[in-house]
């Protein structure tokens, strides 16, 4: 018998319960659905990550004041509580041959007003440097200057957001606002950049480093950002600044650099482990979708006794028989599969319309993944069935009514 | 034992034996059967129910193995055959005929009559034109086209019958052919199992009704188990 005619057997076997195949199938649609949904979801959350992470470059390091100690307990009293000034970003400006770029940042919150019109935002005091490191730059006018910055000049770059509450749709360039009471000109409009992890960027106003220290009346960085000019030099990039400051801090390590780059991937690592819990759970229901085939097959064994009686009568071999019947479990699977191949797109599809914020996306693996394993469930699950229909004497099978 | 002298007999039965170890008890189904059919025989197998007749054609017909004696088909020894070969054994050699037809009600005549040939590995054109031709022969073929629950049970017997014939089997074994027809369908059924047997086939007919019996050449009697003479039998029956 060629495995063509083992197949059409199977399918008018199927064909003849109509009803009963496809609830059967059922159970593995819905797995193979589940299993593709989560993955989707899981693919989608990274996806999502990613994207908002996209333009912070991979060549990142990120100086924060303070230790981070990962072995825990109370800091050494004595120990110097160091902040990051702005010597500490002129010394790794100098002495960093590794670095495209060096951003001290100065953050506030402050009041923006306007004439009549107000809002409560954000100030980043930046320098020139800032916006190729974070990539973020001006769609009109320009962004903070050396000379701005040298000059305390009070001037200001405001985010779409503020832009809008403050102006509406009037040109703002060159227009004066107040920030915390001092009046600043703005000498640039921020290009759109959109809410990141809950952010909104374009809810900021950027003035210059040393203006933003002049009015928060403050000394301390937030934060140093390094671009480092080669992706291969980030480990070595990383040690030079943690000599430069650890030299520049008295022999003290009070200062954490971290490695943008090292921190994503270990939070995508956390992504796809979450991703793969999903599909694992959701597999869960293919084997029990599973076992709803071998639960089903060994009712048609036992109903269609007579049949394997009449065939084996004619010269069917056990092996035929064993075919026959696993054919039939593997049909009904692989059909499951596909159905639920198809349900589980669709049913991605119809996340993206109805919820545009859930982030979904179908990996090609997944598809591949859940039928194959759907597939795999019908052979095991249909084995023990085969295997009973197969062992079957003859002689009693064709007794059996 | 007597007919076609000369020729080598197609089936050879030398003390053939079956025990049943069902329960506690071993249960004797068959005792020291000596039996030769020749190419060409039409046998009646006569005994009352639980004679044995049964166990005797399961046998025959390879669905089942003797527990002691010999068995050969053409001079092969069945009698330590795996269950692999026999069931080609069944496929090549035995064309069978039940009481209860034991077609496949899903499938239409034409493809029950192809059964036999889809496990002999036979080609999807050569299957179809074989058991067309077989249905032919039996004068059904106008049914072919039928599912095999749509047919009425003289019909059902026939498309068994081209079933049989479809792969050419050494031997045609019929267990009871006639038990679950009306008379006229039962005689018409002999009729062409008379004809095919003057066409050449070899029948073994296996009944407990003397009058279907007499159809045959030649008749065995069986009883408890081993075989009898006519007067044996009479006397046993009495």
């Amino acid at each position: 018998m060629s495995p063509l005619e083992f197949i059409s057997v199977a399918l008018d076997a199927l064909r003849a319960n109509r009803l009963r195949s496809a609830l059967t199938m059922l159970g593995v649609i819905i797995g193979v659905a589940a299993v593709i949904l989560l993955v989707s979801l899981g693919e989608g959350t990274k996806n999502y990550v990613e994207e908002q992470f996209a333009g912070l470059g991979a060549n990142i390091l990120i100086v924060t004041p303070g230790k981070i100690e990962t072995r825990g307990g109370p800091p050494i009293i004595g120990a110097a509580r160091h902040k990051l000034t702005l010597d500490d970003s002129r010394i790794l400006e100098k002495k960093g041959y590794l670095f495209g770029g060096v951003a001290p940042v100065v953050f506030g919150a402050a009041e923006v007003r306007q004439g009549s019109r107000s809002r409560n935002v954000t100030v980043l005091g930046v320098n020139k440097d800032f916006s190729p490191v974070r990539n973020i730059h001006v769609e009109v006018g320009s962004f903070v200057t050396d000379s701005d910055d040298e000059a305390k000049r009070r001037v200001c770059m405001l985010g779409r957001t503020v832009k809008r509450e403050l102006f509406g749709n009037a040109n703002a360039l060159g227009q004066v606002v107040k920030i915390a009471g001092t009046r600043f000109r703005v000498t640039g409009i921020m290009e759109r950049k959109g809410v990141s992890l809950g952010f909104d960027i374009d809810d900021i106003v950027f003035v210059p480093v040393r203006t933003a220290m002049d009015i928060f009346d403050t000394d301390a960085l937030i934060e140093i950002l390094i671009s480092v000019r080669n992706k291969n030099d980030i480990e070595s990039g990383k040690e030079l600044a943690r000599s430069l400051l650890f030299k520049n801090h008295n022999r003290h390590e009070d200062f954490t650099i971290t490695n943008q780059a090292a921190m994503l991937s270990s939070l995508f690592t956390i992504l796809d482990t979450l991703t793969y819990v999903l599909g694992g759970i959701a597999a869960i229901s293919l084997l029990v979708g599973g076992i709803g085939i071998m639960n089903i097959m060994l009712v048609t064994v036992k109903e269609r006794t007579n049949e394997i009686g009449i065939r084996k009568a004619v010269g069917a071999k056990d092996r035929d028989i064993l075919f026959q019947f696993l054919l039939e479990s593997t049909a009904l699977s692989a059909s499951g599969g596909l159905a639920g191949v198809l349900v589980g797109a669709l049913g991605a599809g119809a996340i993206r319309v109805l919820v545009p914020k859930m982030p979904v996306a179908v990996p090609p693996w997944a598809i591949l993944l859940a039928f194959t394993f759907s597939v795999f469930v019908g052979i095991f699950f249909g084995v023990y069935p085969a295997r009973k229909a197969a062992a079957l004497h003859p002689i009693e099978a064709l007794r059996y009514e | 034992m007597e007919s076609a002298p000369g020729s080598e007999p197609l089936l050879r039965l030398r003390g053939v034996g079956k025990i049943y170890e069902a329960g506690e008890q071993p249960v004797v189904g068959l005792e020291g059967v000596d039996l030769d059919i020749f190419p060409g025989d039409f046998l009646a197998v006569m005994g009352p129910s639980g004679s044995g007749k049964s166990t005797l054609m399961n046998i025959l017909g390879c669905l089942d193995v003797p527990t002691s004696g010999t068995y050969e088909i053409k001079g092969m020894p069945v009698t330590r055959l795996s269950p692999e070969a026999l069931a080609s054994m069944r496929n090549r050699e035995i064309g069978f005929i039940f009481q209860v037809f034991h077609l496949l009600p899903r499938y239409t005549a034409l493809r029950n009559v192809e059964l036999p040939l889809l496990y002999a590995g036979v080609g999807r054109e050569e299957r179809s034109r074989r058991a067309i031709e077989a249905l032919r022969a039996v004068g059904i073929e106008d049914r072919k086209y039928h599912l095999s629950n749509q047919l009425s049970g003289g019909q059902k017997q026939k498309v068994a019958i081209a079933r049989a014939l479809v792969n050419r089997p050494s031997l045609l074994l019929a267990d009871e052919p006639t038990g679950n027809l009306d008379s006229r369908s039962g005689e018409e059924l002999l009729a062409i199992l008379t004809r095919i047997n003057a066409e050449g086939s070899t029948i073994v007919l296996v009944t407990h009704d003397l009058s279907i019996a007499r159809n045959a050449r030649r008749i065995v009697y069986i009883v408890d188990g081993r075989l009898v003479t006519p007067e044996e039998y009479r006397e046993l029956r009495g």
